[in-house]
């Protein structure tokens, strides 16, 4: 901030150029954020004939969703396996995240190659890593089961991913496999901009590397955490290609892994219903909402949390 | 800044790509040469062999067929395409349920005799799949006909001494044989629910009565509930011991490699799976054969379900209308019938066209004297789709977490939000 000589001046004569700079963001932002929402909202209250717009109907798209059995049968199910996906998020992936972080922060060599390696996943499309690990874990093929048996008793070898039981932990592994690089090198940047002199002082004065990690490390990390967790429940609500890759469009097996996204697709491309556009956007509408709403609700309650420190 | 540069580079180079791709762009406009362009799911090649044809008896008319292979895309990409100018002049166009939102919409020309003359030869329960619902029109030229039969390997039953069997404990018994010697007997693929109808069907339509059964239902005269409909779909249940193990977990191209890699001795399926195998395993000596009746069977004999796959309609907003009218009159035409069936290896839907494939003769023959309409493809209406609340129901019943009547009963339900009997 020390090189940032633009308010030296005053307001007087930037006053009418600021928000010039502004435009072509603001732009892009309404193209393809607001006229889109603004797009699905409109589309929602109306009826449609295929791709033809036809009469106004109200919030009757919406009522659909809760009176339509199949719907009001699937949505909480699908709800709820979302919000098992952030638990399994939060308590597996960005735990070991953190777990990484700390471990590299203290490694003298390779700590650059450790996270190059750990963070890679995450570059390649979940579409492919679901495929990948379809056929890995796949019962008659798979190299997963092979190894298993081999090892131990054949009761080992499961059908990971065509267990209703087993489906949805599987899916919060290879979530965790691919994304575990991403807490790690937040938490790692984190890390670093504790200054070393805190650990320091509070060895000297005895205390043991656990009680430096909680009540040192940990409480300012919080900052990192609150994003951390924030970014995990917007992907956790909104995650589609890597159960989509595992479990196809119905969440399978016996719908353990359907999810919202899931819901969402069926309900817009795989339905022959002439209203397909006007029921799907009602419930995009509704999803939109939901993880809004609760993200802005999350994010004050982590934001008091640090405050309050 | 030398990253910002190159990933500038590349978006360039993306958005360039993007471009080039952007369907439709050359539709044609010059009146001596006309580039019809014609959408659809099948592989390209095939395609454009088969219209190369079609130029050299129509010289001035280009066919540029463009192939969008995947499932449920082509229907979004489809209802997008119409919706626009660069959309295609001729479109497959699914059967049944999933045309209707391109009817109700506008978006296609209504056919008729005189447009399209060849039409009135067709057959009217295959005509029907192309039809709109509420207006009774047909707007589309049929294709092709699928065949849902059990397919096996004849090398594998001839080693075990084993026939296609004639009846329910024959193939039971042929089952066991094979289970015996370490081979699965049904490649069934559970973990795609999709599947699943399509085995039901195989297995089921002979103990529920077939078309007869069918009709009924419409008329509201029977439900999916009746104890016919569920005996015929408990036999998958009774079947399942000679599913591979795990059979909810087993993927469709799991089956198909247990199949084609002689792991597995059948594999019940439509006749799309011939070309697919006699492609990736050459060496396999296939046959055919319809699921026997099952005890207690209404229909009393075997029958084989089919469904029509699929048809040509005209674009309403076709700058072409004419020559793709008249296009549709040559895909009407024994001719193309012909190139179609010795191309792509599939029944015609055009009438009296004759399949040279041997494997092809064969299933032909007892569908004129035993098919019977494939029971989903006329119950796929509904949001969610009937057709994803059963096939859903159906690997439920797989895994041991509902029964057969139970399964039946969501699909009457389904059906029930829908269904106004006539």
């Amino acid at each position: 901030m020390a090189q940032a000589p633009v308010t030296t001046r005053g307001r007087g004569g930037r006053a009418g150029t600021w928000y010039l700079f502004l435009v072509p963001a603001l732009l892009l932002y309404s193209l393809f954020v607001v006229y889109p929402l603004l797009t699905g909202l409109s589309y929602s209250v109306f009826s449609w004939k295929g791709t033809v717009r036809d009469a106004f109907v109200g919030v009757d798209n919406y009522v659909g969703l809760f009176t339509n059995e199949a719907f009001r049968s699937k949505l909480l199910p699908a709800l709820g396996h979302n919000l098992a996906l952030f638990a399994g998020t939060m308590l597996v992936q960005n735990t070991m995240g953190l777990a990484f972080a700390l471990a590299f922060s203290r490694a003298r060599r390779g700590k650059r190659a450790l996270q190059i390696i750990f963070a890679t996943p995450y570059l390649v499309n979940p579409l492919v890593i679901g495929y990948l690990w379809t056929l890995l874990l796949s019962p008659t093929f798979g190299p997963a089961n092979t190894l298993l048996r081999a090892i131990g008793p054949d009761e080992l070898a499961k059908p990971w991913l065509g267990d209703p039981s087993t489906a949805l932990p599987m899916v919060i592994l290879i979530t965790t496999w691919q994304w575990v690089g991403f807490p790690m090198l937040l938490f790692s940047a984190a890390i670093g901009g504790i200054p070393a002199e805190y650990a320091e002082a509070a060895r000297v004065d005895g205390a043991s590397s656990w009680r430096v990690f909680w009540h040192i490390t940990l409480p300012l990390l919080r900052p990192a955490i609150g994003t951390i967790t924030v970014l995990s429940f917007i992907g956790s609500m909104n995650t589609f290609a890597l159960v989509y890759a595992l479990g196809g469009s119905s969440g399978g097996p016996a719908g353990s892994t359907d999810v919202l996204g899931l819901l969402f697709y069926r309900a817009a491309f795989a339905s022959g219903d002439i209203n397909a556009v006007g029921t799907a956007s009602a419930l995009a509408v509704f999803l939109f909402t939901f993880i809004f709403g609760t993200t802005i609700l999350l994010n004050r309650i982590l934001r008091q949390g640090e405050e309050a420190m | 800044m030398r990253l910002t540069r190159r990933v500038a580079v590349l978006a360039v180079a993306s958005l360039t790509a993007l471009v080039a791709c952007a369907p439709g762009a050359d539709s044609g406009s010059d009146d001596e040469n006309v580039t019809l362009s014609v959408w659809g799911w099948g592989p390209e090649a095939n395609y454009d062999k088969m219209f190369a044809e079609y130029t050299k008896d129509n010289p001035g008319v280009k066919v540029d067929a463009r192939s969008f292979t995947t499932a449920t895309e082509y229907d979004t990409i489809l209802s997008t395409g119409l919706a626009g100018k660069d959309g295609p002049d001729v479109a497959w166009l699914r059967a049944g349920a999933p045309l209707q939102p391109l009817v109700a919409a506008g978006r296609l020309v209504p056919l008729d005799n005189s447009s399209v003359p060849g039409l009135a030869d067709f057959n009217a329960g295959v005509l029907q799949g192309a039809k709109g619902d509420t207006d009774g029109k047909v707007y589309g030229v049929p294709f092709a006909i699928q065949t849902l039969h059990v397919i096996y390997n004849k090398k594998i039953f001839a080693d075990n001494g084993i026939a296609p069997p004639k009846t329910w404990e024959d193939m039971i018994a042929a089952a066991q044989k094979l289970q015996a010697a370490k081979i699965v007997p049904f490649a069934v693929g559970g973990k795609d629910d999709w599947t699943l109808p399509i085995i039901t069907s195989i297995f089921g339509t002979s103990r529920w009565g077939g078309d007869a059964f069918l009709d009924e239902v419409k008329a509201g005269k029977k439900t999916f509930a009746d104890p016919n409909f569920v005996a015929g779909v408990d036999l998958v249940n009774q079947l399942k011991p000679y599913f591979p193990k795990d059979v909810a977990g087993v993927s469709y191209t799991d089956a198909q490699t247990l199949f084609s890699a002689g792991k597995a001795a059948m594999f019940p399926g439509g006749i799309w799976e011939v070309n697919f195998f006699r492609t990736n395993a050459p060496g396999l000596d296939l046959g055919t054969f319809s699921a026997p009746p099952p005890p207690g069977s209404v229909a009393g004999k075997a029958l084989l379900p089919g469904f029509m796959d699929g048809s040509y309609g005209v674009s309403a907003n076709s700058k072409h209308r004419e020559e793709a009218l008249k296009l549709l009159s040559w895909l009407a035409s024994k001719k193309y019938g012909q190139l179609y069936t010795d191309t792509v290896v599939q029944f015609s839907a055009v009438p009296g066209v004759e399949p040279k494939d041997p494997i092809l003769r064969e299933v032909a023959g007892t569908y004129t004297s035993n098919g019977a309409r494939y029971f989903m493809n006329e119950f796929a209406y509904g949001n969610p789709s009937s057709q994803t609340v059963f096939s859903a129901a159906l690997q439920e019943m797989l895994l041991g977490r509902i029964t057969a009547a139970q399964a039946a009963a969501k699909l009457d339900a389904s059906v029930a939000t829908w269904l106004k009997p006539r």
